[in-house]
Formats: C-alpha cells, sequence, structure tokens
C-alpha cells in the first residue's frame, strides 16, 4: 500500500487540513518525488549526467569533492537540469476560484495555492528560479523568480497574505494582463504556469500565450476545475449568479444540464485548442483530483522544456 | 357531444395549473452562486428555443391530459365522433315491456310462445351495461327494476297471465319509468306477439323512443268459448245457458269441435259446435253458435259452472265459467188493489213455471204485489193507488211497511220513461233486450220521493226523476199499472220485467235479505265491492276477507263467490277477455301506427330489435376513448420529460460569443 502513505495521492480536502499550505506543499513534493524515483521514468529528474573541469565561476557547491581528493583535480558535476530554468507561477485568485461545489471539496484558490506552493517547492528543488504573480482584474502581488530556497518562503508567505488579505468584492479575472505583466519579469526564455478557472477574455489570454510564446517562453496553463462545474451538479430551478460579473441565468438545471455539459466540453476543446495553437501546453485539473496528478501534469512540461 | 355528468368539466379548471407553472417556473427557485454561469448562459442561450419548444410542448401534454380527464369525468356522449371512437353504448335507461298476456301462452311449436318472446328480452337485459337502469313492465303493468341480471331473472321466472292485461297501460308506466331517468336516449323496448286486439288505439309515449320485436308470420290456430251466459241470474229452477264459440282453425284442422257445458262438476251436455272466425260469426260473442241449453238442475244454491271446449294450442280460453243461483220459483200473492194487468202477467209467469201464488213456505216469503194503501208487509211490489185520494193511507203503509219513499201529489202529462229493460236487476246481463217499438210513456205519476236514508236502485225514470226504484225488499212503481196511466204493461217486456223483479230482485230470502249479483270480471281487474259482501269463497273452498271499496279480481279464472255472514250472497265469474282469444296479428306497419313516440322501430329478427335497443346510430360513450387519451398524453409527457437534448453538443459553439 504505497500510495497510501504518499500525501501527494491524498485526498486533497483531507490533506489541506492537516496544515498550512507550507507543510502542505512539502508532503506533497515528497511525496511525489518518492514516487518519481521509483518510477520508471525518472530519467528526468535531478540526475546526474556528466563531470566537467572546474572553471572560475563555477559554483562550489558542485565540485566533487570526493575526485578532488582522490585525484586532485577539481570537476564539476554536470546535471540534466541544471539549465537554470526561471519558472514564474501566474496565479488566479479573482472570486470565481474562490468557490467550490461541495463542502468536502477544496475551493479553487485554496487547490490552485496548494499545487502553486508545491510546484514552486519542486522546481525551487531543482535549482530552478521561482516566481509568483498573482492576479484578479489586475496583478495583485508579484515575487521575481529566484533559484533561492528562500523564495519558497516567500511564495507560501505571499499565498497565506493573499488569503488573508480576503476578497473585496467582485473582481473579474484579467488573465492576459497577468500573463503580459509575467512575460515581462522574465528576460530570457522560461516557463509560464498559468494556475487559472480560465473564467475569462479568452481572446486576451489567447494573445498573452502568443506574445509569451513569441518571446521564447514555455507556457503550461492548469485549468482548475470543480467538478459540480464540469457536470452542473445542483437539481431543480435555480437563480445561478456569476459572482464576478454579477450575470444571472434562471434555469431549470435538469432541462439544461446536458446542453451545459456540452457547453462546458466544447469551451475546454476550445482552450486546448487555443494553447496547443499556440505551441503551449493545457492540463485540467479537478479540485477533487490528489496534488500529485496535477503535478505530474506540470512537470511532464518541465521535462519536456529540460530536454 | 353531450355530457351525462357536466359538473365534472369543472375539473378543466386543473388545466390551469401546468399552464401557471410553466409561466411562473422561470421566477422560481433558489439563488446559488456560480462562477460558471457563462457556460449556464450560452447553454441557454443556444438550446433555448429547443427548451422552450420542449417546455411548451409540455404544457400543451400537461394541459391536454388534464382536460381528456376532466372530459373522461364528464361522461361525455357523441353521436358522430362516438361512431369513430366510441365503445359500447351510452348509459341509458332500458324498460323493457315483456308481453305475457294470455295470447302468448299458445303452444307453438311444442313450446309455449311465451318462452321465446322472454329470450328476446333477456338479449336486452345481458347487453345491458352496469351504467344502464333496466325495467321489467309485464302486461298487467307490473313494474321489477334492479340490476339488469336481476331484471333478467325475472324475465326468466314471467309466467303468462290468464288474461289480456293491459299492454298500452304497461307501454305508458314503462316511458314514465324512462322519462324520469334523466338519460339522454331512453328507450322503451317492447317484446310483443302482435296480437291486434292489444292494441285497440294509439299509444301516446312521448318523446321516449320505442323499439319494438314482434312476430311475424301467420297466427296459430285457436278456438275459444269466447262468451257463456246464465239466464236468469236466479234459475227457478229452471235456466238456460247459452254460449259462443269462435276461432280461427288452423291448417288442415275442422272448423268444428266439441263442448260440453258443466255444472257443480256435473257434464250436464256434450256435443259439437262450429267454429267459425270472431269477425265473420253470428253469434253474441261474434263467432259460432250460440250453444243453448235449457235446464232445471236439481241444486239449489249459488252455483258456478262452465262451458269447455276441448284443448287446443290456448289452453286458456278453451273454458268459460258462469255463474247463477237456482231456488224455487218465487211464490207472489197479487191483491186486487194492484189491478188487473199485474194480476195477468203473474199469471202467465206461474204458467211458465216461474212464479207461484199463494203463501210461501219458510224461509221463503211471499212477494206482494199491491198497491201501497194495501201494503202490509214486504217484499213487495208496489203500485201507486189507483184513486189520488188514498195517497195519504199510502204513504202511511209505506212508512208502516219501513219502504223510505213516499208519493207526492199525482202530475199528468205524457212523458216517456227511460231505463226500463227486462233483467234489469241483473248488472251481468248487459245485452239484455230492451223494450223495443214504441218508447214507455207515463200519463199518470206521482212523483217519488225519497225520505232522509233512502238507499235504492233507480231502475226507471222519467226526465230526472225516478218512475222505479228499488230497495231492500221493495220495488216502487210511480204510476198505476194501468193503460191509463202508462202504457208500460202493453208491452211484450213488461212480463219478463216483472219475472225478473219477483225472482231477482225480491225472492231473497229473510236470512240472506237481498242477492247480491253476478259480477263478471277478467282476471286481476279491480271491481267494486258489492254491498255487504264479506268474503270471497274461491274454488278450491278457500275464503278471503274483502275489505276496502274496490277488489281484486282473482288472477286465475273459474268461479268465485261471495260470501255474508257465512252464506252465498253472489258470484264473481273470472274468464279471460273474449278479445284475447283471437290470435290476429298486426303488421309491422300497422303496429308503428298503434304509437306515437320521438322514434318507432318495428322488429322482426331480434337481433336487429337488440341493436335498435341499444341504438347504433345514437350517441356513445366516449369515457374510455379520453382515458385512452390522457394515457396517452401522460406517457407523451413521460417521455418527453425524460428525453434530454441529445444533439445539444453537436453545436459548434464559441466560447467567444459567450465570454
Amino acid at each position: 500500500m504505497e500510495g497510501s502513505s504518499r500525501a501527494d495521492l491524498f485526498d486533497p480536502a483531507t490533506l489541506a487540513s492537516m496544515g498550512h499550505i507550507e507543510i502542505v506543499a512539502r508532503w506533497v513534493v515528497d511525496g511525489f518525488l518518492t514516487g518519481l524515483h521509483r518510477s520508471p521514468r525518472k530519467g528526468f529528474s535531478v540526475e546526474f549526467a556528466e563531470h566537467r573541469p572546474y572553471q572560475p565561476g563555477d559554483d562550489l557547491r558542485y565540485v566533487d569533492w570526493k575526485i578532488a581528493a582522490r585525484a586532485d583535480r577539481w570537476v564539476v558535476k554536470q546535471f540534466e537540469e541544471e539549465t537554470n530554468l526561471r519558472a514564474l507561477l501566474v496565479l488566479d485568485v479573482s472570486p470565481s476560484m474562490d468557490w467550490r461545489g461541495a463542502p468536502t471539496r477544496l475551493t479553487k484558490l485554496a487547490y490552485a495555492e496548494r499545487l502553486a506552493a508545491a510546484i514552486a517547492l519542486l522546481l525551487l528543488r531543482q535549482r530552478d528560479a521561482v516566481g509568483l504573480v498573482c492576479f484578479d482584474e489586475r496583478v495583485r502581488s508579484t515575487l521575481v523568480p529566484k533559484a533561492r530556497m528562500t523564495q519558497w518562503r516567500r511564495v507560501v508567505a505571499s499565498l497565506e497574505r493573499l488569503r488573508d488579505d480576503g476578497a473585496d468584492g467582485a473582481r473579474q479575472s484579467e488573465a492576459g494582463e497577468a500573463l503580459l505583466h509575467a512575460a515581462r519579469l522574465v528576460r530570457r526564455p522560461g516557463m509560464v504556469v498559468l494556475i487559472s478557472d480560465l473564467l475569462a477574455e479568452v481572446d486576451a489570454v489567447d494573445r498573452a500565450v502568443r506574445a509569451l510564446r513569441a518571446a521564447g517562453h514555455d507556457v503550461v496553463a492548469l485549468h482548475v476545475l470543480d467538478p459540480a462545474e464540469r457536470e452542473l451538479a445542483v437539481s431543480g430551478d435555480a437563480l445561478f449568479v456569476d459572482p464576478e460579473s454579477g450575470l444571472t441565468v434562471s434555469a431549470a438545471v435538469a432541462e439544461v444540464r446536458e446542453a451545459y455539459r456540452a457547453t462546458v466540453a466544447e469551451a475546454l476543446a476550445e482552450w486546448r485548442g487555443i494553447f496547443a495553437r499556440a505551441g503551449g501546453r493545457y492540463e485540467t485539473v479537478m479540485t477533487d483530483a490528489p496534488f500529485g496528478a496535477a503535478l505530474r501534469r506540470a512537470f511532464a512540461a518541465r521535462q519536456d522544456i529540460a530536454h | 357531444m353531450g355530457f351525462l355528468s357536466p359538473l365534472f368539466l369543472a375539473l378543466g379548471l386543473g388545466a390551469a395549473v401546468p399552464l401557471l407553472i410553466h409561466l411562473l417556473r422561470r421566477r422560481t427557485g433558489v439563488r446559488i452562486q456560480f462562477p460558471a454561469v457563462r457556460y449556464l448562459a450560452r447553454a441557454e442561450q443556444e438550446h433555448s428555443r429547443r427548451l422552450k419548444l420542449r417546455n411548451l410542448l409540455l404544457m400543451l401534454l400537461r394541459v391536454a391530459a388534464i382536460v381528456a380527464i376532466a372530459l373522461a369525468a364528464a361522461r361525455p356522449v357523441s353521436r358522430a365522433l362516438g361512431h369513430v371512437v366510441g365503445a359500447g353504448h351510452a348509459p341509458t335507461a332500458v324498460a323493457i315491456v315483456l308481453d305475457n298476456s294470455l295470447s302468448t301462452s299458445v303452444i307453438v311449436d311444442g313450446r309455449p310462445l311465451l318462452d321465446a318472446l322472454k329470450a328476446v328480452a333477456r338479449r336486452v337485459a345481458e347487453r345491458a351495461a352496469p351504467a344502464d337502469r333496466v325495467w321489467l313492465v309485464t302486461a298487467d303493468a307490473r313494474t321489477r327494476g334492479g340490476t339488469a341480471g336481476a331484471v333478467g331473472s325475472a324475465i326468466a321466472r314471467t309466467t303468462p297471465l290468464a288474461g289480456a292485461g293491459d299492454l298500452p297501460r304497461a307501454v305508458l308506466s314503462a316511458a314514465a319509468l324512462v322519462r324520469v331517468a334523466g338519460v339522454v336516449d331512453p328507450v322503451v323496448a317492447l317484446v310483443t306477439d302482435g296480437q291486434a286486439t292489444a292494441w285497440p288505439g294509439a299509444t301516446d309515449i312521448g318523446g321516449v323512443r320505442l323499439a319494438i320485436y314482434t312476430l311475424d308470420g301467420p297466427a296459430p290456430a285457436n278456438r275459444a268459448v269466447t262468451a257463456a251466459v246464465a239466464r236468469p241470474v236466479r234459475w227457478t229452477p229452471r235456466g238456460e245457458i247459452t254460449a259462443t264459440v269462435s276461432g280461427r282453425p288452423g291448417p288442415g284442422a275442422g272448423d268444428s269441435t266439441t263442448y260440453r257445458i258443466v255444472l257443480g262438476g256435473r257434464t250436464l251436455a256434450r256435443g259439437a259446435v262450429a267454429v267459425v272466425p270472431p269477425d265473420s260469426g253470428t253469434g253474441p260473442g261474434g263467432g259460432g253458435g250460440p250453444i243453448s241449453l235449457h235446464a232445471a238442475p236439481p241444486e239449489r244454491g249459488w252455483i258456478g259452472g262452465s262451458v269447455e271446449l276441448e284443448p287446443d294450442e290456448l289452453r286458456g280460453d278453451d273454458a268459460r265459467y258462469v255463474a247463477f243461483r237456482i231456488g224455487e220459483p218465487p211464490v207472489a200473492a197479487v191483491d186486487s188493489s194492484a189491478g188487473a194487468f199485474l194480476r195477468t202477467a203473474a199469471e202467465a209467469l206461474v204458467a211458465n213455471a216461474r212464479v207461484s201464488l199463494g203463501a210461501a213456505r219458510p224461509p221463503a216469503r211471499t212477494i206482494q204485489i199491491v198497491a201501497a194503501e194495501r201494503l202490509t208487509a214486504l217484499p213487495a211490489l208496489i203500485v201507486p193507488p189507483s184513486d189520488p185520494v188514498r195517497l195519504g193511507a199510502a204513504n202511511r203503509a209505506l212508512e208502516r211497511a219501513g219502504v223510505p219513499w213516499r208519493y207526492g201529489p199525482a202530475a199528468r202529462g205524457d212523458v216517456i220513461v227511460e231505463g226500463l229493460v227486462a233483467g234489469a236487476a241483473t248488472a251481468s246481463r248487459p245485452d239484455s233486450a230492451s223494450t223495443a217499438g214504441a218508447p214507455v210513456t207515463a200519463l199518470l205519476r206521482y212523483p217519488l220521493q225519497p225520505q232522509p236514508g233512502a238507499v235504492a236502485d233507480t231502475l226507471a225514470r222519467t226526465g230526472a226523476a225516478p218512475w222505479v226504484v228499488a230497495g231492500p225488499d221493495y220495488v216502487l212503481l210511480a204510476s198505476p199499472v194501468d193503460p191509463a196511466a202508462t202504457t208500460w204493461p202493453l208491452r211484450a217486456g213488461f212480463v219478463p220485467w216483472l219475472g225478473d223483479m219477483l225472482g231477482q230482485r225480491l225472492s231473497g230470502t229473510a236470512a240472506s235479505g237481498a242477492s247480491a249479483a253476478v259480477v263478471a270480471a277478467a282476471p286481476g281487474a279491480t271491481i267494486r265491492r258489492p254491498t255487504g259482501v264479506e268474503e270471497l269463497e274461491a274454488p278450491d273452498g278457500s275464503s278471503r276477507v274483502l275489505a276496502g271499496a274496490t277488489i281484486e279480481a282473482p288472477s286465475v279464472p273459474g268461479v268465485y263467490f261471495f260470501r255474508r255472514g257465512g252464506a252465498r250472497v253472489g258470484a264473481l265469474t273470472v274468464n279471460p277477455e273474449a278479445r284475447e282469444s283471437d290470435l290476429a296479428r298486426l303488421g309491422t306497419r300497422a303496429l308503428a301506427a298503434r304509437f306515437r313516440a320521438r322514434a318507432v322501430g318495428v322488429y322482426t329478427d331480434p337481433d336487429g330489435w337488440e341493436a335498435a335497443v341499444f341504438d347504433a346510430r345514437a350517441a356513445r360513450p366516449l369515457t374510455g376513448f379520453f382515458l385512452a387519451l390522457a394515457l396517452a398524453l401522460l406517457l407523451a409527457e413521460s417521455v418527453v420529460t425524460r428525453t434530454r437534448a441529445r444533439g445539444d453538443g453537436a453545436a459548434s459553439v464559441s466560447v467567444r460569443r459567450a465570454a
């Protein structure tokens, strides 16, 4: 029962109830990496590749001291991941994210926060530089990418500060602006991970993704969805209110459910197409899925970039 | 289209419920925060037309289902639509009039004709639905109601009457029954043998439909004693029985038949008599004969007899009953004051052995024929005094004798006397010969003045004044029996009249008082109870006490005796109506012409008649149709409700539009 001891495979809501973001993210990453080491696909991790002669300016942390002691020759260890990737997590914190379809699940924002923290930790453990941009109708906070482990604490603090700030009224998600802002923070080609429910202006996002790709950035979109959003798992007649735009729709759920599912499916397909056409990567993340699954999807992209 | 329960149409108001729900449904429900409203809005927008159509269809199906249920509950019937989708027949009220008169007891092909009629009548009872109201009315107008099964059983139990009954009255009763049932198409279903004499005139049943089943073909052969009379009612002891035989012999049958005359269980005479159709006969009853028997039986008192034929297909009219009283000739004493004409007439009666003169032996009493002033005792035939100066003495004598009449002052003038008939004392002889020729007139009369409590029969009158009155033990004339006072003694009927007065009116014993008459009645008929009669003695010797002003004649033909104080004082002869023996039938057209109704149909085939009773062209119930329609609508509603817009996902939709 290996899986039962891996936090990345726990029920997200159950795991989230065990501690703060920092702790949860650490459990998730630890569990995730444990799974990777036992995975036949572990080659993409922080694996030793070769030695090369030490050159002035090289980080002394990578000097292989055993060889230096035995052969009196300074060499440094060369790792595959040693690409000095600059990753920027772009997190949607708009009101639409602060919603859950059932009390037993995390809100999309809570899920996204823990996922972002876990990704950041994982990247930092690979010595990648990680930054964070939080946005709703505007950019709320920005952390410039850095590769130090202390960066992760700043990331976590930033996320917790957002929660402490709370919502201050309806704010529409402007993901396009946030992505363009992220592009300005990463000067050389890097990776931008958008974590959002993508209830945003499609054209703006499309334009931003294309701009990022034009600048050489890899773009990964993690589309966070609550299962209730996908299935319209409510019953009876109701007046549905969009917490961001205030748009209201009166509907008999039983009558419109199938059409709604079809519409959602079309929308997801459209999003997938947009990112595919721009050369980006698009993944849907359900809030009832273990964090490990989402993390694996995110690092599948990281693997592609590293190679 | 009509409705049997129109109040249930109010259920149709329930159709407003789905309509209101349809109109108000968008305004109900809870408020839910839902981020993906844009997707929902897009789904609504893209599928709104289909959804609206579907909702409209659902609303229409629900409204139609409720309306159909309301229509079904209102029990609709329709003539036009019913023929297309209706089933069965509309609830109706059927009164089956079953002709069970005597004529239907005739044996045809080895079984009573009534059995065939009952089989036809039962078809209607068996086809009647539980919602139908069914009655059975027989020829005697007796009614039996209840369920179709009960009526069917009543039909099976029906037996032939001993008489004609009253079929027109039965039809009228049946029409009254169905008319008040409040159904759309009430119908009287008549099953009859079509006997012509049963339908003498037109019968009007108003707005009720009449379906008649009758028989075609020739009437069965039948011979009957259509009349039998015993004359006089009091035999002294000689009398005469006359009878008439009529009928329609069947093919190959002879035109004569044998008869016998039975008195008190003893055959007095046998013979053969010719049988001729009743409409061509010469006898008293219109048939052959008459059979005539003069006899002086040794029996005394009230006695019954019969004239019987050999049995034929219709047994009920092969015998006819008579009754009369046999006694010694009345004893009379003619006072000289009565006049020569009364004496001479009495001597003529003596010569015929109808009267004897002298003193009677008890308990018989001597009948005084006397002028009023010489009256000393009753019974008496009393004439006025020959001299007006004796008028006072005459009235005093009447008072002493207890006669509640007085003579008034003499009145002169030639006035016609009306009502004088030979045998006027016997009510059973309506065909008695009247005084033919010139009318009887009265030149001198002493008006008869009744005293308080006077109860008497007026046997003759001049204008409005009584001329001859008869009470207990007395007969009182207003004119002297003398050609100077009246022409009556010069008439041929005078002597028979005197014989009747002495033999019938005044010959009762002291113990019995006045004799009751012989009453003839049909089986089951209602007759007046003769005065003073206390009991009715049946042929088997049993008696039943009589009460009330009227009594119902027994249903079994025969001779019944009236009793008073334990003694027979009269007789009741119960015989079927003579017309019932004439089995001639009406044709269908002639039978239809006997009725006035909303519609009259005459059928000779049971199937056609049965179909006509539950009129195939009439309105049929649509309840089943509307229930099926409602079920289909609800089924369709269920299907539409469960059906999802499977093709919704195929639509090409741009996220941009919704976003």
